[in-house]
């Protein structure tokens, strides 16, 4: 799926049970491949930005011509809300060209329609994530 | 097993702890149950209330206890236009909702060795509710105990609830600070040291949160809260409490003392193990904690490693 229809399906949600779509992306990010595990308890790729441990690992593949976005990420699962939040941009981004992680909203979450729920502290957390990583995307990208 | 009771208001018995418990050392020992205590009294909805309180937001949606509702400190217990708690209106409708009368008692617990399930404690205590009780070792204790969590989100009559006025006792603001400080006043700063020392650097895990200027409240004593807990979430025992805080940092059960944070959430723990577990007068959470202190123009700051206390 896409973030444009990801944006649609939470929005077509009830925005009572909205924020609980997170739970199944929670639930679905893949655990950290071994060789990333030692860069993690490393301290390496944190994400500074966030109160709770987010690890991020972006890289970029040439794929017949065109460079595309892959993610990898770490998130302890009793913080299943952000780790839901990481889940999805690496779903939706995975493939993605440099310049499409670039295009994230940066109000994601209003996009999302889950903003509100979350209060200020929590997109403020949430907003070092994104920036993160489309700084290491851009990075990379060169 | 002889297990001791005591009957209570309403002729209702209540389970003591065992004397030979390290609880039974606390100044309050009723306050802190184990996971055991409120696997017993799970099923008395009439007359105890449970409460997760967590750092996520959707974690209580993963799992929780049997029966146990859910507080969330951003939307159930921060006003979200002024930089406050939620005021007695508000609290009363939280109460209401969950069905909590004022005579309920009120056992919280939560992730985080109970950082979250002290900040609600405190707040409940705020608005002047009579019985509170953390459960000891929170999510992590019920967890390693093998003990079971469940998804299903428990409905209660709502209830006629009358909240209290804020209780100032227990809080300190940034004049009362001000004042504290003239007069000399123990304040206790429970972050990291390289929070308290005021490094610039940015530091891995210690994430800067919005504060313009480094460093601690002059005089102020270094203490992070995680000292007061064992690794699996449960307080440490009185004795190793004591060591820490009254013989190691030289603070006092009778002076009125200060302890503060960045927000205010994890010096409510260290106000929980002062107040309730080592029987201080008088100790008040600073709320405002750093993200005030730091950000406020002309307030004074010491940088550098705490003076070895007198």
């Amino acid at each position: 799926m896409t973030l444009a229809e990801t944006i649609d399906l939470f929005r077509s949600t009830d925005p009572d049970t909205r924020l609980y779509l997170l739970l199944d992306y929670s639930d679905r990010l893949p655990p950290l491949p071994t060789e990333l595990e030692a860069l993690r308890d490393a301290g390496m790729g944190r994400v500074h930005e966030c109160a709770t441990p987010v690890f991020l690992y972006p890289r970029i593949e040439t794929e017949g011509g065109e460079q595309r976005v892959h993610l990898h990420a770490d998130v302890p699962r009793e913080s299943p809300t952000v780790r839901g939040l990481v889940s999805l941009l690496a779903e939706t981004l995975d493939g993605a060209a440099p310049a499409e992680v670039a295009a994230v909203p940066d109000n994601l979450l209003d996009e999302l329609g889950i903003a509100g729920q979350l209060g200020q502290r929590r997109q403020q957390g949430f907003a070092g994530v994104l920036l993160s990583l489309k700084l290491a995307v851009a990075g990379a990208a060169g | 097993m002889r297990v001791a009771t005591a009957r209570g208001p309403r002729g209702r018995t209540y389970l003591a702890p065992r004397r030979d418990t390290p609880m039974a050392d606390y100044s309050n020992p009723e306050v802190l149950v184990s996971t055991d205590w409120v696997s017993q009294h799970v099923h008395d909805t009439d007359n105890v209330r449970i409460v997760e309180s967590n750092e996520d937001l959707l974690l209580y949606a993963t799992g929780h206890l049997h029966n146990a509702v859910h507080v969330d400190w951003v939307n159930d217990l921060q006003d979200s236009t002024v930089r406050d708690y939620v005021g007695a209106k508000e609290f009363a409708r939280l109460c209401s909702e969950r069905g909590i009368r004022p005579d309920t008692t009120v056992v919280f617990y939560g992730d985080k060795s109970n950082w979250w399930a002290c900040y609600a404690f405190w707040t409940f205590k705020l608005f002047g509710h009579r019985d509170c009780r953390i459960m000891d070792g929170g999510r992590a204790r019920w967890e390693a105990d093998g003990r079971v969590f469940t998804p299903d989100i428990p409905r209660f009559p709502s209830t006629d609830y009358e909240a209290h006025e804020p209780d100032t006792r227990i809080r300190a603001l940034r004049d009362d600070v001000f004042r504290h400080l003239e007069r000399g006043g123990p304040l206790v700063d429970v972050r990291s040291p390289q929070e308290f020392i005021g490094e610039v650097t940015h530091m891995p895990g210690y994430p800067q949160e919005g504060a313009l200027r480094g460093g601690h409240i002059p005089g102020a004593v270094n203490v992070p809260w995680r000292r007061a807990a064992n690794a699996d979430g449960t307080f440490k025992s009185r004795q190793e409490l004591e060591a820490i805080y009254l013989d190691e940092q030289g603070l006092r059960s009778g002076a009125d003392t200060i302890a503060y944070c960045r927000i205010g959430e994890r010096s409510s723990h260290t106000w929980f193990v002062l107040t309730y577990l080592l029987g201080f007068d008088k100790v008040r959470n600073y709320d405002g904690s750093w993200t005030e202190w730091g950000n406020l123009v002309g307030a004074p700051i010491e940088k550098g490693e705490p003076e070895e206390p007198g």
